[in-house]
């Protein structure tokens, strides 16, 4: 057949209708449209059973109660535990994202060992027999030497059964060295038996408080139990209560407070001392508490003049706020900066609990109560053998609780030190690390990283790959809170002696074992001088036996409140409430700016790193790409020839960092503040590299009083880079 | 090679220099097409596009295509309906301009959507009360037209033409020409018209909404009555652009002259509708919704008044009165600054209407937001442009867009192609 | 359709955030986040493409140290009814892939049915729509919370805020189990307002008197649905967006950043279009 030019173009046109006409073009675009409704690549969520299980988070020392809402076996989403005397109902940005967290890249998903050089990220996964197999071998090997108290655990924690197994262990094993992390409970114990000369802790009856007077703490952005802060915080404004913020830095509480006061940083003490000194001037303070005071000394030190000077505050604002603290009929005073996650001075928290004193608040409502810790572990002492009793006598390899520092139980701040000098009274072999980042939270905390590298042997129990986590020689991850039992005391300024109990509500995502149970299998492999303190066959079984008064209600609301606290009478000890102060590192001529660390509900501080829908939250003048801010007021940012988001070096007697600035009137001139909890240079693409990491630009500064790390800034220089 | 292709009795540049010259636009061509694949296939995160600026240089470069090619329809609408019959000389070209800009808008709108293989729903699923519902179905319909009036002057081709079927047709569609320039005046009223409503709706915008008559705002009347204005000036831009080209003289001066005098005076009363319309708009409109023009063109690094004077007067007003004037517009250096001072305005007046809209702050306590397009963006705008050149380019060579080509380019004896057959090859090179 | 509304009133759900408790804490943002799953990116600092259903805005009165304020003000989809259902998006959508139930006063988003031509986010002067400008992605393992309840997005459409309207259609289904055709107010709450710690956030129907949200609103049909609250005010009031969050703020500053003013007007003392 011929295919002339017309009966091509016949065919070709011919067929073009054709299959416009045919259902095939239109089935096709019908179809592909369909197609992009149900990519394959865009997940969709199986459906299945619902359910809910209760739980405590640990995320926090908050002690919320959390409500974990489930398909089938998968977790779907956190939720407030309605009804619960913490939270009920509410949560926080930490609380709710904890599912990234369970779910998430950063998990250690098995035992490893260490394969490559260390901080390199080779690892060898192993079965938890080989690794407890090779952690029972070099604890044994290092107590038949004599040598068991060179061998330090440190934990984030120092309540609840899960530090008491960990304590009990160093102490059967032979060695002094349960350290804690540096924590605010330690300064309010100290505090306490300082002025009250009793071991206890202290409660703020915020919810039925008229006026609050908060010396820097971030009562919205995370103090303490930062839920029911917040919960507090929602009625201040319908009740009309008044709330004074005295803080350098413009936080999200002084945006909430009646009045910001803005004090110049570290000077806070001599403020409350400075109210403390009207007060008792004219004659409004309470008289059995005045009568015990050196009030020569106060009123002459802290003349309202003197301190206007210290603080910056003027003399007419310190009258004022002596008049509404004194006038208000449930004054109280709080302290404890940002989150108080850290230790304070003995002088900036006595300072405060003088305040209460003198308004004659203690232990009523909306005042300070004052309790006796409660304890609800009540195991007895285990036996040691003679190797043990040996060991237990060395001194601590922190110094805590001797000279100079006798008052301290703990001192982490001193392990970097410890391990580089030669000073040290033996050389550390084994470290164990629980429950705490010190590579990152820890202040100067490249040092503290570079002296870990010295420590011939880590062992870190972490759930996830945090910095310290990195150094190790041995990973044997905990089950994340999601997964297990655990016993959670809630002190955080509570009213009520409250414990949570923390129970699995999924199955554990990986080959992780309790840390319980881990130090009870351990000390099975450890001989009978040890295993005989462990006389429970797994954690639950020792959990379920210790809280056995509390079980059955522990296990139906998931919370025991205590129906009887113990209190301590508020009957001042001494007469000397005014301590030494702690002063800020660094020569102002060198370094004429004041950096301080602020703390931020959508920032992760504390030994876990922030998931990564609060780093979504973050504010762009926090973090812009991987660069972090610092805030710094107009005028000094004019004076170094800074704009908003300028890049700048900051350089701290501790190091250095390349920072961006961010304008505020928030802020005093001459201070500059940071956000804590970035910087990590571990976890996931989410977080790593992201801003700097605060704790690095800032050493540790020792409170002459208790030798705790009470750093609360540190003297700065910014530079236009 | 291609000269039986050529339209008898018109020179055409050798087949090389049509080749390179193809060769080079095609280069651009290429890059818009990569670009192009990249947002298809990657998604529109190859943009710099976000969540303020939905609408960003893509929805402008299409309102300003549409607008431009609005002289298709309006010369259509003068020529068939009004009967000024000396556009002829200048129609066909005016709808090779006008087929160019509508198939760049649907291309530019089929890589703007997120999901261009859902982009049918817009017809399947359709919404009556939105703008781009009406912008949509009027536009596909007038592109429709479009082809219709492209496809007669497709069959004069001198090859096509010998199939008498195809001779009849492309008669027969002259024949009716009148019926389908009307409907694409209609066509074009609503979506030119639409268009404008697009913005012009929009009453969380300040900035863009405008009261109007029905159910439609004053913009809507403006933007058609601008592309009618302006329009005829891309027309008689792009055809003196041909002619320094080409080198040639291919329309009438008496033509240009009237098209232009057309324009002067639409643009005229279209600059005073739109002052009116901003005069309203700042003194009433605004005010009654809390802002003033300072709200509007200060506090920000680039949107200031001038872009108002720029558009108004320098792309209004200016090139109006030239272009009225019959001294001015006869001088062929006043004529040109004109026409490219329009076009500036009436690009300029899309800019407004789609990126100032999205960078104007609405909450007191927002900001400003500028932008800047990433490559992909920019690319992707070209591409139309490369890709009319190249069909500018084919018409031109194959098609006898200018009837009065042959007139003014009279073919000089030693010109006159040899014959083969049905085979012509040009003797000499001739101009570019 | 018809013989529904006629056995059920319309109900308009409504919000009232109270900006004197809310402390910007951003439970709520993290809260929806996680009841709709919102993806994530590495890099989320860029705000103009960081998809927050929830927004919190932080407001300043513009003063100088140390006599600056602050307010963080909540910004979900503001459920625009306009005039009559003629939300600024809904009314622009070509291919009604958002739509004003007159049902519930929720503005929904069909995310099968938008073919990401973002007019919407054009008309929306809060800013609430969001794009989704890539393809969500979440890490190995973490796709394991995703709800049921709120299928992913895929890349190439728009996103927002639905007053949790799984939540509204799981409370209806169990109220008509139990033989009820009204939806009891505690039995749809939004994630948002369930996740305030500090009872910042009310949510119910504001058609009904005996709803919390009507009760703090107080609502006056005949000044387009404006507040009597002398509290309270809306964003961009004037615009005539009609919204269904109401804001309450004491201090004037704040009420007087809701909505655009010519030099001498008072605050809230304009006329809504209605």
């Amino acid at each position: 057949m011929k295919v002339d030019r017309r009966s091509f173009l016949a065919f070709v046109i011919g067929g073009a209708a054709g299959t416009a006409l045919s259902p095939l073009p239109w089935k096709l675009t019908d179809d592909s449209s369909i197609w992009t409704q149900m990519w394959p690549w865009t997940p969709v969520p199986p459906d299945g059973g619902v359910s809910f299980a209760d739980t405590t988070c640990t995320l926090c020392p908050g002690g919320c109660g959390i409500t974990v809402r489930k398909v089938d076996s998968r977790a779907v989403k956190i939720e407030g535990t309605k009804g619960h005397p913490v939270n009920d109902g509410g949560i926080c940005m930490l609380g709710l994202s904890g599912l990234q967290l369970l779910y998430g890249p950063t998990r250690i998903k098995s035992p490893m060992k260490r394969v490559g050089k260390r901080g390199e990220g080779k690892w060898q996964r192993i079965s938890w027999s080989e690794a407890l197999g090779i952690l029972a071998g070099k604890l044994g090997e290092i107590r038949n030497r004599h040598e068991a108290h060179t061998v330090a655990a440190l934990s984030g924690a120092d309540q609840g059964t899960v530090p008491a197994l960990f304590k009990r262990f160093m102490t059967v094993y032979g060695s002094p060295n349960f350290i804690c992390m540096p924590a605010f409970q330690e300064t309010e114990a100290l505090a306490v038996k300082t002025l009250f000369g009793a071991s206890g802790r202290t409660g703020f009856d915020i919810e039925n408080a008229d006026y609050i007077l908060s010396f820097g703490s971030g009562l919205v952005d995370g103090w303490r139990s930062p839920v029911r802060m917040i919960r507090a915080a929602g009625k201040w404004h319908p009740n009309g209560i008044t709330v004074v913020q005295v803080e350098p830095r413009f936080s999200n509480t002084a945006a909430k407070a009646t009045r910001w006061v803005p004090v110049a940083p570290g000077t806070e003490a001599d403020l409350a001392l400075g109210i403390a000194a009207i007060l008792l001037s004219q004659g409004k303070a309470s008289g059995s508490v005045a009568d015990m005071l050196d009030q020569r000394h106060i009123m002459k030190k802290y003349a309202p003049e003197a301190v206007a000077r210290t603080t910056g505050i003027s003399v007419e604002t310190l009258m004022d706020i002596a008049d509404g603290f004194s006038r208000a009929q449930r004054p109280l005073a709080l302290c404890g900066r940002g989150k108080a996650q850290n230790p304070e001075s003995l002088r900036d928290t006595a300072a405060v609990y003088l305040l209460n004193l003198l308004v004659n608040n203690i232990n009523q409502d909306g005042g300070m109560w004052l309790f006796r810790e409660a304890d609800d572990i009540s195991w007895g002492l285990p036996q040691t053998d003679a190797m043990a009793v040996a060991g237990l006598r060395q001194p601590r390899f922190d110094g805590a609780g001797s000279q100079p520092y006798a008052d301290a139980q703990y001192l982490a701040h001193h392990l970097a030190d410890a391990i580089t000098t030669t000073n040290s009274p033996y050389p550390l072999q084994v470290l164990l690390v629980a429950g705490a980042n010190p590579c990152h939270t820890l202040h100067n905390a490249e040092a503290v990283k570079s002296a870990f590298s010295q420590v011939p042997f880590i062992v870190s129990f972490s759930s996830f790959w945090d910095e310290t986590a990195q150094m190790a020689d041995l990973l044997l991850p905990d089950h994340m809170y999601l997964e297990r039992y655990a016993d959670v005391p809630v002190t955080a300024g509570l009213t009520g002696q409250i414990i949570g109990l923390c129970k699995p509500v999924v199955s554990p995502q990986f080959n992780t074992r309790h840390l319980g149970q881990t130090l009870i299998s351990l000390s099975r492999r450890m001989g009978k001088e040890i295993s005989e303190a462990f006389p429970w066959d797994s954690y639950e079984t020792c959990l379920r036996k210790t809280l056995s008064t509390q079980w059955e209600t522990l296990m139906e609301t998931g919370v025991w409140k205590s129906p009887k606290v113990k209190r301590i009478k508020g009957n001042l000890k001494s007469g000397n409430v005014d301590f030494p102060a702690a002063l800020a590192e660094g020569d102002a001529s060198a370094f004429p700016l004041m950096l301080i660390p602020y703390d931020s509900l959508s920032v992760a501080a504390g030994p876990v790193g922030s998931p990564p829908f609060m780093i979504k939250a973050v504010a762009d003048t926090v973090i812009k790409g991987k660069d972090g801010f610092v805030e710094i007021h107009p005028r000094t940012a004019g004076e170094l020839d800074l704009k908003e988001g300028s890049v700048a070096t900051l350089t701290t007697p501790r190091g250095e960092a390349r920072v961006r600035v961010h304008l505020s009137h928030g802020i005093q001139p001459g201070v500059i503040a940071m956000v804590s909890g970035l910087g990590h240079m571990a976890y996931d693409e989410f977080l790593a590299g992201k801003g700097v990491n605060v704790n690095a630009l800032i050493g540790p500064v020792a409170d002459p009083s208790s030798g705790h790390d009470v750093a609360w800034g540190i003297r700065a220089r910014l530079s236009n880079a | 090679m291609d000269s039986a292709l050529i339209p008898k009795g018109l020179k055409r540049c050798p087949t090389w220099q049509f080749l390179l010259g193809l060769g080079v636009v095609g280069v651009v061509l290429a890059w818009g097409i990569y670009a192009m694949l990249l947002c298809w296939f990657k998604g529109l995160n190859q943009t710099n596009m976000n969540d303020y600026y939905g609408f960003a240089l893509w929805i402008w470069a299409d309102l300003a295509v549409i607008a431009l090619g609005g002289g298709a329809f309006f010369s259509g609408l003068l020529r068939y309906i009004i009967g000024k019959d000396e556009l002829k000389a200048i129609i066909n070209y005016a709808v090779v301009i006008g087929f160019i800009c509508y198939t760049s808008a649907l291309l530019i709108l089929a890589i703007d959507v997120g999901q261009p293989l859902r982009g049918w729903f817009i017809f399947w699923h359709a919404n009556v009360h939105s703008m781009l519902t009406e912008v949509a179905f009027c536009l596909s319909c007038y592109l429709g037209v479009l082809t219709i009036e492209y496809i007669p002057l497709i069959l004069e081709n001198r090859q096509l033409n010998k199939v008498s079927f195809f001779h009849h047709l492309a008669h027969n569609m002259h024949e009716t020409m009148a019926v389908f320039a009307a409907t694409g005046a209609f066509l074009s009223f609503f979506h030119q018209g639409s268009l404008g409503g697009v913005a012009g709706v929009l009453y969380g915008r300040p900035f863009a909404f405008r009261e109007g008559l029905l159910i439609w705002p004053w913009t809507f009347f403006l933007f058609t009555w601008s592309a009618a204005a302006y329009g005829p000036c891309f027309t008689l831009f792009v055809t003196w652009i041909t002619e320094k080209i080409t080198r040639k003289k291919l329309v009438k001066d008496n033509v240009v002259e009237l098209l232009a005098k057309i324009s002067g005076w639409m643009i005229f009363t279209y600059t005073i509708a739109k002052i009116c319309d901003t005069t309203r708009w700042a003194n009433m409109l605004a005010p009654s919704l809390g802002q003033t023009l300072s709200n509007f063109y200060t506090n920000n690094a680039f949107y200031g008044y001038w872009i108002l004077f720029s558009e108004v007067i320098l792309g209004g007003l200016v090139p109006a009165i030239i272009l009225i004037s019959p001294t001015l517009r006869k001088r062929s250096t006043w004529r040109v600054t004109a026409l490219f001072l329009a076009i500036m305005g009436i690009c300029l007046n899309r800019w407004v209407m789609v990126l100032q809209v999205m960078a104007v702050p609405v909450m007191p306590f927002d900001q400003w937001v500028l932008y800047i397009p990433s490559w992909q963006e920019v690319a992707t705008t070209i591409l139309p442009v490369a890709y009319g050149i190249i069909l500018i380019m084919i018409s031109y060579r194959y098609l006898p867009i200018f009837p009065q080509e042959a007139e003014l380019n009279p073919i000089a004896p030693n010109d006159v192609p040899v014959t083969h057959g049905d085979a012509a090859v040009a003797a000499e090179p001739a101009t570019v | 359709m018809k013989e529904e509304r006629k056995q059920n009133p319309s109900m308009k759900y409504a919000m009232a955030i109270d900006l004197d408790r809310c402390t910007g804490c951003g439970a709520c943002m993290v809260a929806c986040m996680a009841e709709n799953n919102v993806p994530f990116k590495a890099d989320e600092s860029n705000k103009l493409d960081s998809i927050t259903w929830l927004r919190i805005y932080k407001l300043t009165n513009g003063k100088s140290y140390p006599d600056l304020d602050v307010c963080y003000l909540p910004r979900p989809c503001q459920h625009c009814e306009g005039h009559g259902g003629h939300s600024p998006c809904v009314s622009v959508c070509p291919a009604t892939a958002t739509d004003y139930s007159s049902e519930t006063g929720i503005v929904s988003q069909i995310y099968t049915r938008c073919f990401g031509c973002r007019y919407c986010m054009a008309a929306c002067p809060y800013h609430a729509r969001y794009f989704n400008w890539w393809d969500p992605v979440w890490p190995e393992g973490m796709e394991k919370y995703l709800t049921p309840n709120v299928s992913p997005r895929m890349r190439g459409v728009v996103e927002k805020c639905s007053f949790c309207f799984h939540r509204y259609q799981l409370a209806k289904d169990a109220a008509y189990a139990r033989g009820r055709t009204v939806v009891p107010e505690k039995d749809y709450q939004t994630a948002c307002t369930q996740a305030c710690p500090s009872g910042a956030i009310v949510f119910g129907d504001l058609n009904n008197p005996q709803h919390q949200v009507h009760q703090i609103v107080r609502p006056d049909p005949k000044n387009g649905n404006k507040s009597k609250n002398p509290r309270a005010f809306r964003l961009l009031e004037r615009l005539g967006t009609n919204t269904k969050i109401y804001y309450l703020s004491s201090r004037e500053w704040v009420r007087r950043a809701g909505d655009n003013y010519l030099q001498h007007e008072k605050t809230g003392a304009v006329p809504v279009p209605h």
